[in-house]
Formats: structure tokens, C-alpha cells, sequence
């Protein structure tokens, strides 16, 4: 299980975006974040002394957790808005 | 010289712009997030339909509308997408936005930077699956999203019980809700509330539509670990007494696919500190706030703190305080402003949150049982144990932790850990909160492209941009 979008909210402008390889359906406006959590993507990088797991935290670009790349550069999932046909790589 | 700088574009800030331009003054406001609002009056990402997101976020949703749409005035320009990394005592202000870098001189600056959510670790915390209660609120307003199927949500707060309303009605299954506060110290505290009736039946509208909903709320109560493999699948809450210590054999585990934790909020600081400003330790919610004086002015001349930077107040005395400094900004460069006489119902709003913060304080209990394996600090993996023995060995400073184990230098810089840390080390080292202190702010204060640092060197020749970011990636600049 994991993050879904709401039923019954109607939305506008689907997108594709790329995660890893594989074609993902977003809407615009909706952060990297949200596009990856629908996709079923729960951790989006390990942390480097551990190794362990992290995803999306705070939601608010406090965190620096929810850290992908997107077209080459690492930017917070949570604060970056999917465009068509951007390129992400979750790194886990 | 750009007139007024106001700096974040949540209810505060946006108040303050409105008031100064319509009292004459130019005003420049600054966002960091791709729209205004805020946290407090995010407005949905436009291919959602928002009048089908659940009727409980409608005042908040309409509120918001009617706030921003004050920002169509003519003398305001809105750059959103734009950190401000670095502020001088003097008013100069480093971005990082759309275009780059770039730098900006203020004849005054508003600096209206908000609050971070107050957290208390426990094993498992840094597991996928586990946020911040307002971090799912954002994913429900902003994006129409659920963060999980079944949540468990833990803390202490009213806002707990707010989230839990919205989350289930849209859809969610709230496995519980875990208060820290029994059942008779809440109860005995919204006595405390005389006189606030809105807020109270507030709340009493919200435990009847989360009793009606099935949704147990667990007085006394505080999540004390999660599991999951690959993310959060099951959370462990155990009865606390009246200090926040776990009491044995109490555990209960409840299967969950979402943890959203709140303790309350902590004032966002950083810029405030950097300018220079005297801060000051707020007892209500234990945690430094910017001192200013009446009309919002810091002991920096020029510069201003609004909302919940000068200490945790709500919305209310956000969009007043606002006012007040939108409009003595305004003044001390000349223009007439009028309207801002608001003083008395400032004062109101301000004691209705700040009896609140009293109430719904974090327990020391809760850290003085925090085990020693628990991660205190995500960003560099320092933990709890770490800290003790930091403390033990005589870092009863935040800024001494730093030295001993790296806590708080990662690229939060200590935004999360720092009052976390605080506790650990008051409680070991036998110190006050307050006298633990503070992480020292560092530029840039959210991790930047080396050629946005870089470009500040006017001497720096051009085309020299790096590829490599502070802060970013595996080789992180220290």
C-alpha cells in the first residue's frame, strides 16, 4: 500500500514524466514528490553514512530527504513540479 | 534600491505586502515555493478540481483565495521559486531563483519565514512512510493526495485532530490518533481556554466527527517505535505518564502505512539570525523566537519580523502582524498607512495561542527515554546515544555537538535535529533548553549550485558555473 490520489477529484493536463526508465503519468502542478508516491515509489534514496532508506519527510523543502535528480540535477522532490517529458532518477 | 523586501508568502508575509502596497510603497515578495500561500494557505496545484476536495478544508481554501488575491496589486512583484540564502545586517539579500543568482538591496526588509514542525524520534522514524502530520496535510491541500491508506498519527496538539478530520474524510482509515496529553490534563487545560469558545467547540466538533468515524483518539499516549522493510507497516504506542515516560507492559502495535508525528512548531529563524536580530527564548513553546518590538521592528533597524518567526502565534496574529509591519514599514519611508490599529485584537490572538503552546508542551520524559539507538539527526546519522555522550563529555552547547559528532551539519543544518538535540543534551547535561542554544545559522542556509555561492565574488569570471552543489550529492562540500 501506499500513497494514492484522491477519489473523485477530477484533474486537468496529464503529463508524462520519466522515473528510472519507466514512463509515469502525472498532472501539472503536482510536485515530483506526489508523482513518484502515486507511482508506488515509498523511498526515493538511501542516506550515506546508513545506508538506510528515505522518502518524502516534511513536505515542505525543510528536510532534504525527498533529494532526486531531476534532467541531471538533484533537486527536493517535494518542491519541484513535474514537467512533460522530465527525467527522474530516484537513486535506491 | 528596491523599497520593501518582504520574504516568505505565507499569511504573515502576504498581509504585510497588501498593507505596504496599498499604502504607496513598492514592494518585492519573495517565495520559495513555485506558488504563494504558504503552508498554512497552500492552494492546490491547478489540475485539481479543488471544490472536490473534502468540505473540511473549505474555509481554509477560501480564506486563502481571498488573501492572495490581494497580491494583484500593482505595486507588488512576486518571485516565487526564489530562496533567499544569505541576509546582511545591512539589507542585502542573495537569491537563488529562476534566473540564477542573483542579489537585491532593501531600503527594509519583512522577514516573515515561518515555522518547521516540532518532531520527537523514535526507532523507525526514518523509515519511508513516516512524515510529518503537516507534511501530509500539504500532499492532501496542495495535490489532492492520501500519504497513506491507513494512518496513525502522533504528537500532541489540536492539530492532530484537525488533520485526522481532513485525512478521513477523504478517504482515509485513521488507525488511531496518539495524544501525549491524558485525558484529563487536556481537558483540564482547555479550561485555560476561558473566553476562546470558537476555538473550543472547534475542537469538540472534531473528536465528534473522528468518534463517529471510528477513529480512536489515544489520550496519554505516544508512538514509541515503527517497522517496516522497504517502508512503515506497522507503529508501536505505549501509555506515557505524566512526565512522557513509557510505562511497561502498555504497548499496543498497529498495522498503518503512514505516520504523520507533530509536537507543535519551532520559528524558522535562520534569516532573522543572520541579519543579525536579537532572538529570545519563547516559554510557551520552548524554542527561540525573534524579538521585536510592538510594531514588529527587530532590534536591526529596517528589518521586521512577522508571523511565526517572532514566536509561534497562529494565523490570526500572522495576517495582523502583517498589517502592522507592512504599514510601519511603509511609514518609515514616507507613505501614509492606515487601517493598522490592530493591536488589541493582535494581543488576543497571540495569548489564545501561546495558552495553547503551553498546554500541548513536549514532555522531557519523552527524551530522557528516547534509546540510545535512535537517529536524532536524519541528515548525518548521529544518535541519541551520540548526543549523551557528547553531553556527558562536556558539549552542553548545540554548537559543541557540531565538533563532537557532526549533529545538526548536514543539509537541514540542525532544522530538524537542533530541538530535538536541545532536550537530549538539557537533560543530560543537567542544563536548560535554553541554555543548550542553537545551531549558529551558516550560509547559505538551504544548500545552493557552488555558482550561485560563487557569483556573489564579483571578481569571478563569468561562464565558471560548477556543476557540483553544496551540500548536494555524494561528495558533499564541507
Amino acid at each position: 500500500m501506499t500513497a494514492q490520489r484522491i477519489k473523485g477529484i477530477e484533474r486537468e493536463t496529464p503529463v508524462t514524466i520519466t522515473v528510472n526508465g519507466q514512463p509515469v503519468q502525472a498532472y501539472a502542478g503536482e510536485s515530483v514528490a506526489a508523482a513518484l508516491l502515486v507511482a508506488g515509489w515509498r523511498a526515493f534514496r538511501r542516506a550515506e553514512a546508513t545506508g538506510s532508506l528515505r522518502g518524502f519527510f516534511c513536505g515542505m523543502g525543510m528536510c532534504f530527504d525527498c533529494l532526486v535528480t531531476v534532467d541531471g540535477v538533484a533537486v527536493r522532490g517535494c518542491m519541484t513540479e513535474v514537467r512533460e517529458g522530465c527525467v527522474v532518477t530516484v537513486d535506491c | 534600491m528596491v523599497e520593501i523586501v518582504v520574504i516568505g508568502a505565507g499569511p504573515a508575509g502576504v498581509s504585510a505586502a497588501v498593507t505596504a502596497a496599498q499604502a504607496g510603497a513598492r514592494v518585492t515578495l519573495i517565495e520559495e515555493y513555485a506558488r504563494p500561500g504558504g503552508q498554512y494557505y497552500k492552494q492546490p496545484a491547478e489540475s485539481l478540481h479543488a471544490r472536490k476536495l473534502p468540505h473540511s478544508l473549505d474555509d481554509n481554501l477560501h480564506h486563502g483565495r481571498e488573501l492572495l488575491a490581494g497580491l494583484r496589486h500593482p505595486n507588488i512583484e512576486l518571485r516565487c521559486n526564489t530562496l533567499v540564502w544569505n541576509i546582511t545586517p545591512d539589507r542585502v539579500l542573495h537569491l537563488y531563483g529562476p534566473g540564477g543568482a542573483s542579489r537585491l538591496q532593501a531600503q527594509k526588509v519583512i522577514i516573515a519565514s515561518g515555522a518547521y514542525e516540532r518532531v520527537v524520534p523514535f526507532p523507525g522514524w526514518t523509515l519511508p512512510g513516516v512524515t510529518t502530520v503537516g507534511a501530509a496535510q500539504l500532499l492532501l491541500k496542495g495535490q489532492g493526495l492520501l500519504v497513506g491508506q491507513k494512518i496513525l498519527i502522533a504528537g500532541t496538539g489540536p492539530l492532530l485532530q484537525l488533520a485526522a478530520v481532513q485525512l478521513f474524510d477523504a478517504g482515509a482509515e485513521i488507525a488511531a490518533i496518539v495524544e501525549l496529553h491524558s485525558r484529563m490534563e487536556f481537558f483540564s487545560h482547555a479550561a485555560k481556554l476561558f473566553g476562546q469558545w470558537a476555538k473550543i467547540g472547534q475542537g469538540l466538533e472534531n473528536q465528534k466527527r473522528l468518534a463517529e468515524g471510528g477513529a480512536p483518539i489515544k489520550f496519554g499516549y505516544a508512538i514509541v517505535r515503527a517497522f517496516g522493510e522497504t517502508q512503515v507497516e506497522e507503529g508501536v504506542i505505549v501509555k506515557v505518564d505524566s512526565e512522557g515516560r513509557p510505562v511497561p507492559g502498555s504497548e499496543e502495535s498497529l498495522a498503518v502505512d503512514a505516520v504523520c508525528i507533530n509536537f507543535g512548531f519551532v520559528p524558522a529563524t535562520e534569516l532573522t539570525r543572520l541579519a543579525g536580530c536579537e532572538q529570545r527564548f519563547d516559554p510557551n513553546f520552548r524554542s527561540f523566537a525573534t524579538a521585536t518590538n510592538p510594531e514588529c521592528e527587530t532590534s536591526v533597524r529596517g528589518v521586521f519580523a512577522v508571523g511565526e518567526v517572532r514566536g509561534i502565534g497562529g494565523v490570526e496574529a500572522a495576517l495582523l502582524e502583517g498589517r502592522i509591519a507592512g504599514a510601519a514599514a511603509a511609514q518609515q519611508l514616507g507613505y501614509r498607512a492606515d487601517g493598522h490599529d490592530v493591536h488589541k485584537e493582535w494581543q488576543k490572538a497571540r495569548a489564545a495561542v501561546e495558552a495553547l503552546g503551553a498546554m500541548f508542551a513536549v514532555k522531557p520524559g519523552l527524551f530522557a527515554a528516547m534509546p540510545d539507538d535512535v537517529v536524532v539527526c536524519r541528515c548525518e546519522e548521529v544518535t541519541a546515544g551520540a548526543l549523551r555522550d557528547a553531553a556527558r563529555a562536556g558539549a552542553h552547547h548545540l554548537n559543541s555537538l557540531k565538533a563532537w559528532n557532526r549533529c545538526g551539519m548536514g543539509r537541514c543544518q540542525g532544522r530538524i535535529c537542533g530541538p530535538v538535540a536541545a532536550q537530549i543534551v538539557a537533560a543530560e547535561a543537567r542544563v536548560s533548553v535554553e541554555a543548550a542554544g542553537m545551531f549558529t545559522t551558516r550560509i547559505p542556509i538551504k544548500p545552493v549550485p557552488l555558482s550561485v555561492v560563487g557569483a556573489v565574488e564579483e571578481a569571478r569570471p563569468a561562464g565558471a558555473a560548477m556543476e557540483d552543489h553544496v551540500g548536494y550529492g555524494k561528495a558533499m562540500v564541507r
